[in-house]
């Protein structure tokens, strides 16, 4: 790292390794995400992507190296922490709260940041009341934002998949994060809600860190400035979609191609 | 109900104090022109009803089960026994909050070890701690009482409340009544508590957990901690509705705690409906009456009350009537006015299509 700028990364693993008996699903893996910045992590099935994820969002403990969260202040945060820290994440297959509107769930996103005690709750302090309000409000920007506010009162399972995956996105937002996680963002989803994900993407860009893990390369390329590629848990290439689509070994083991 | 519903169902807390009084100054109206027998029994149902309601909250909310929470309702009944009959002169809210207090207590340390545990071990551990109650309050005999109880006479009705009642009996009629009175204003309170904890932030976390844990944490919540607010908030409100409950009958003792309270308990929520207010007022309703129908209902057939299937019918009827609402209305009897609805629309609109075509 010496020599390098002086901006702190948002999140920087070093060293990273995890073992599930005896296969090595993250083997001394080291990557950051700088602050504005677009990642992707790409790999083949079983590669060590969702468990790099899982490591990050103290889901999963490293056996040994470390996560670290420099511009954010913190280190070592457990996964209920994180949200109120600056981390959020959606999940693989959406993962909405099955029994709340979609208006709740994206105010659900907010739940870290609360900063009331129980005693508001028990005796219903008006503070209480336009804290609720405000964040009511606040996820509805958010719905409007992804263009799903008639969604509001819906409930999950009555609701076309590609919005499901727009609101898990409004609620990871809710969080204001520093760093957003996108645990296969694209996956199905069709061609206009693919190109309306990429310019959301990038508007985010603006005022966060987003590290994405993804399939759909042409969604992807255009998309990310670094890609960071991992082939049975180990990072094998870092760098500009256009290197990387041009490296022999990530052809080999993940593109497909033929040596 | 729709109209109770919406009055409720409010966000802000003044709407929902309105909602609770009302109800509280309809049944307290009722105290009056219903018989000293059944204001008794309404008594009864009014301290259960808060039980079911903490209760309510566990299951409904917090997606958790709990067989323990006649245990948590014996050790509020114990410590409003043993402080009245020690100190009996103190003000009866200052015995209300004791009995609250204890009871969270008595949940928190339960759910240190509990909240490790999920559905049916859950379940277990907690019909361990309710099945430990009866013999320890048995057999601690100089504190408890052992097997006969614990006596006081902690409610006296006030003159101003005596003198509305003239004639024969007007004694009894009067402290009957002065105990549902006071039964009911207790249980509103607690309802419109719960009511607050129901629509807040603490509400929502409670349901995150229910829906999705990974998810839930995720968005920042901590599970154990959350888990055990659960427990306590609980147990707090079954130390409530134990208080209640021997305060009107003025005495303890472990009989009144039996193992399957906490079934009986368990079934009246979900007849009257998980995770809803009027769930658990209807639950409290049913209680309080059922006893007295069930022995109407033995006379009419001909059943020997002490016979061992007349003994047993509650068990039978509860049996029954839980298996037909799993079956029709799983929101409970609250829940069938909204299912009716429904149906209604349904038809309707399968007839205008039908007729449209």
């Amino acid at each position: 790292m010496s020599g390098e700028p002086i901006v702190e990364a948002t999140v920087e693993l070093e060293d990273v390794t995890v073992r599930f008996g005896g296969l090595l699903a993250l083997d001394e893996v080291s990557f950051d995400v700088q602050p504005m910045e677009i990642v992707g992590l790409i790999g083949p099935n079983g590669a060590g992507k969702t468990t790099a994820f899982n490591v990050i969002c103290g889901f999963q403990k490293a056996d040994s190296g470390t996560v670290r969260f420099p511009a954010l202040g913190h280190n070592a945060l457990t996964t209920s922490q994180l949200c109120a820290a600056g981390v959020a994440r959606t999940l693989q297959g959406v993962g909405l709260f099955t029994n709340m509107s979609v208006l709740e769930n994206v105010m659900a996103g907010a739940q870290g940041h609360v900063g009331r005690g129980f005693a508001s709750s028990l005796f219903g302090f008006p503070a209480g009341f336009r804290h609720e309000l405000k964040l009511r409000d606040d996820a509805m920007a958010q719905l409007e934002r992804l263009g799903i506010a008639k969604f509001a009162s819906a409930l999950p399972y009555s609701i076309p998949y590609g919005i499901s995956k727009k609101v898990s996105i409004a609620r990871a937002l809710m969080g204001r994060p520093s760093l957003l996680m996108l645990d296969e963002p694209a996956s199905g989803l069709d061609e206009n809600e693919l190109q309306e994900l990429a310019e959301l993407i990038v508007q985010l860009r603006e005022s966060m860190s987003v590290l994405l893990v993804e399939h759909n390369m042409d969604f992807v390329m255009p998309l990310v400035h670094r890609l960071v590629v991992l082939n049975f848990g180990k990072v094998i290439a870092t760098g500009a979609p256009a290197t990387i689509s041009t490296d022999p070994e990530v052809l080999a083991a993940y593109l497909g191609v033929d040596s | 109900m729709k109209w109770f519903r919406s009055i409720v169902a409010q966000e802000r807390t003044t709407a929902r104090l309105t909602g609770v009084l009302a109800v509280t100054i309809l049944t307290l109206a009722i105290t009056f022109v219903l018989p000293p027998v059944a204001d008794s029994q309404l008594a009864g149902g009014a301290a259960i009803s808060i039980v079911i309601l903490g209760l309510s909250w566990l299951v409904g909310w917090s997606g958790q089960i709990s067989l323990g929470n006649s245990g948590f309702m014996a050790v509020g009944a114990y410590a409003t026994g043993i402080w009245a009959v020690h100190h009996g002169s103190t003000p009866l809210i200052f015995t209300f909050f004791l009995a609250t207090v204890i009871g969270a207590i008595s949940g928190l340390i339960i759910a240190i070890p509990s909240t490790r545990l999920s559905g049916p071990y859950l379940a277990g551990m907690t019909l361990a701690f309710s099945a430990a109650i009866s013999p320890i309050a048995q057999n601690y005999t100089s504190v408890t009482g052992g097997e006969g109880g614990l006596f006081f006479n902690t409610l006296t009705t006030p003159h101003w409340f005596l003198g509305l009642f003239s004639g024969q009996n007007a004694t009894i009629n009067a402290n009957a009544q002065w105990t549902a009175d006071l039964a009911v204003v207790v249980a509103g309170v607690a309802f419109f508590f719960m009511a607050n904890l129901f629509h807040s932030h603490t509400g929502r976390a409670m349901r995150l957990v229910r829906d999705n844990d990974v998810a839930a944490e995720l968005v920042g919540i901590n599970l154990p901690r959350t888990r055990t607010v659960a427990f306590v908030v609980s147990a707090a409100f079954a130390g409530l509705g134990g208080s209640v409950y021997v305060l009107i009958n003025a005495t303890v003792n472990p009989s009144a705690f039996p193992l399957t309270l906490s079934i009986t308990l368990l079934t009246l929520m979900v007849l009257g409906g998980i995770g809803t207010l009027s769930g658990a007022v209807i639950g409290g309703i049913i209680y309080a009456f059922s006893t007295n129908l069930i022995s109407h209902l033995n006379s009419l057939t001909g059943i020997n009350p002490t016979s061992n299937l007349g003994a047993n019918m509650q068990g039978i009827i509860f049996g029954v009537l839980l298996i037909l609402t799993m079956l029709f209305a799983p929101h409970g009897i609250a829940g069938l006015g909204r299912r009716l609805r429904f149906f209604v629309k349904s038809v309707r609109r399968v007839a205008s299509v039908s007729t449209g075509e």
